[in-house]
């Protein structure tokens, strides 16, 4: 595997297959991405590759000339184009474009589907497991409801009357909320469509929902944050990764306990940790924990794909995970991004 | 306060309920519907609390029947219907929960808990229950 010689590619075209690329090769530490070109100053994957510390130019020749260039990936849609990359680029350099890109990217985006169903999976098994804190919740303001609905029958006090029908509507849209929280949950992203997502939003919303999760006892909640933390991403699996990472936290304590929530922004990193006074994770499993399956939770309370979705979504959006733990002390799971640019 | 019922001039209650849930707007409701029905009615808001409660003053002597939450902070229904049964076998327990989960009733059941109602109960069944309760409170008694 060492002997392969990196490839450092340039990708020409800016647009879905553009991102698609760079969200797949912008890890694989085989591959050096140069720069990408779009003629669109607007074409969405520039943003992104701006975010990633990838040269961005809007004039082809530029790009292709290179020469420390290996391979050109062309995925305009652009039939002019064959013939300016043919004048321009080095000798040595080989061209992927016409239906072979048109392959690559088939099977990116055969890939990018499988994970994102795979994500939704976890999501979903996990949303079992929060059937009776939702319960819970949705149950004592229905109760709530039909106490002072059967009051109301024959309460003649008008001023009681009043007071019990403004309780009711209050409880209508504490309900409302939950139902519209857990469907923002259970909703499934779509492959592609990373946009500016800003992670205290996201912290709290991914708070609520680990809430149902879970038996809180006596848990104290610090928040931490930096002013609008925003990084590239899609909005539903940030929001998965939190609701993990926070559930772990919140189980790990046993619902007794402080969970610290803080994102920070520094020099063009987004970085957001959440920290647990909980069991903590003995140094030999450190490294078992992000394997698909592994759990140390009963059947039924855990699937052991928590973690694994996790670094994997984190991964994918240009980030690093990383875990220190001390055993009865407590555990922190640490996210480093490269901050959305400002636009 | 929470001796209203009991400060109806002098007039007999019903008994006297104690119920445990983390919600005050659950309480408010079983409140309300009890003291219609000539009940006296003591609020605890967790396990722990219910505890004091359950010690305080004179509610030794006059708490019939208590109603408790399953899923509640600091310790949970069932640690505190266990403690209840084993530190005041005489008071019999209603559990309200708004989780249906058959086993665990089953479970609680069989423990000799008077009820497992699910939340939204019908004003109805909860007298219901807590009447036959305080049946069973006068069988301990003799
Ligand atoms: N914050 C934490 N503190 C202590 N142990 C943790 C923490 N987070 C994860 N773990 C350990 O790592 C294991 C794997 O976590 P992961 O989230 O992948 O699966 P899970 O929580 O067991 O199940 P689920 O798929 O429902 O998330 C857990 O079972 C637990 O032993
Ligand atoms: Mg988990």
């Amino acid at each position: 595997m060492d002997e392969t010689p990196k490839i450092r590619l340039v990708i020409l075209g800016g647009g879905k297959g553009g991102t698609a690329l760079l969200n797949l090769l912008g890890h694989l530490p085989a591959v050096e991405i140069l720069g990408i070109a779009d003629k669109n100053p607007a074409a969405p994957a520039l943003s992104l590759a701006r975010a990633l510390g990838i040269t961005v130019v809007d004039d082809v020749v530029h790009l292709i000339a290179k020469t420390e260039t290996n391979l050109i990936v062309d995925v305009t849609g652009d039939p002019t184009i064959k013939a300016i990359i043919t004048a321009h680029k080095s000798l040595g350099t080989e061209v992927l474009g016409g239906a072979a890109s048109k392959l690559l990217w088939n099977i990116v985006q055969h890939d990018a589907q499988m994970q994102t169903k795979l994500f939704q999976t976890e999501k979903l098994a996990s949303i079992g497991t929060f059937s009776s804190g939702i319960a819970h919740d949705i149950n004592n303001p229905l109760y709530l409801i039909m106490g002072l609905a059967e009051n109301l029958l024959d309460e003649t006090d008008t001023t009681r009357r009043r007071e019990q029908t403004n309780d009711i509507l209050g409880a209508v849209k504490r309900i409302a909320t939950i139902c519209q929280n857990l469907t923002h949950y259970a909703r499934q992203s779509t492959p592609f469509d990373t946009t500016n997502v800003e992670l205290n939003g996201t912290l709290d919303e991914a708070l609520t929902i680990a809430h149902y999760a879970t038996t809180p006892k006596d848990l104290s909640i610090v928040k931490d944050y930096a002013n609008n933390p925003v990084i590239t991403a899609k909005p539903e699996e940030m929001l998965q990764v939190f609701v993990n990472l926070m559930t772990n936290a919140i189980h790990a304590m046993e619902g007794k306990g402080h969970l610290t929530l803080l994102s920070e922004c520094q020099d063009g990193i987004v970085r957001v940790s959440i920290r647990d006074t909980g069991c903590g994770i003995p140094q030999e499993s450190l490294e078992k924990i992000f394997d698909p399956f592994y759990t140390t939770k009963q059947p039924g309370k855990g699937t052991g794909l928590g973690l694994h979705s996790v670094k994997t979504i984190v991964n994918k959006n240009h980030g690093q995970l990383s875990v220190s733990s001390t055993v009865g002390q407590g555990s922190n799971f640490q996210m480093e991004f490269p901050s959305a640019s400002p636009t | 306060m929470e001796k209203t019922a009991a400060m109806f001039g002098g007039n007999a209650t019903e008994g006297c309920v104690l119920i445990v849930d983390d919600e005050p707007d659950v309480r408010k409701v079983i409140r309300m519907t009890l003291e219609k029905a000539g009940y006296q009615v003591i609020e605890a808001e967790d396990g722990e609390k219910a505890i004091e409660k359950i010690n305080e003053g004179e509610n030794p002597l006059i708490l019939d029947v208590m109603i408790t939450d399953i899923r509640m902070p600091k310790i949970n229904g069932v640690e505190a219907i266990d403690y209840f049964q084993k530190e005041y076998p005489r008071v019999p327990l209603i559990v309200l929960t708004g989780f249906p989960d058959t086993e665990l009733a089953t479970s609680l059941l069989r423990k000799g808990i008077v009820d497992y109602l699910v939340k939204p109960v019908e004003g109805e069944k909860l007298k219901a229950a807590v009447a036959k309760g305080m049946e069973r409170r006068e069988i301990h008694h003799l």
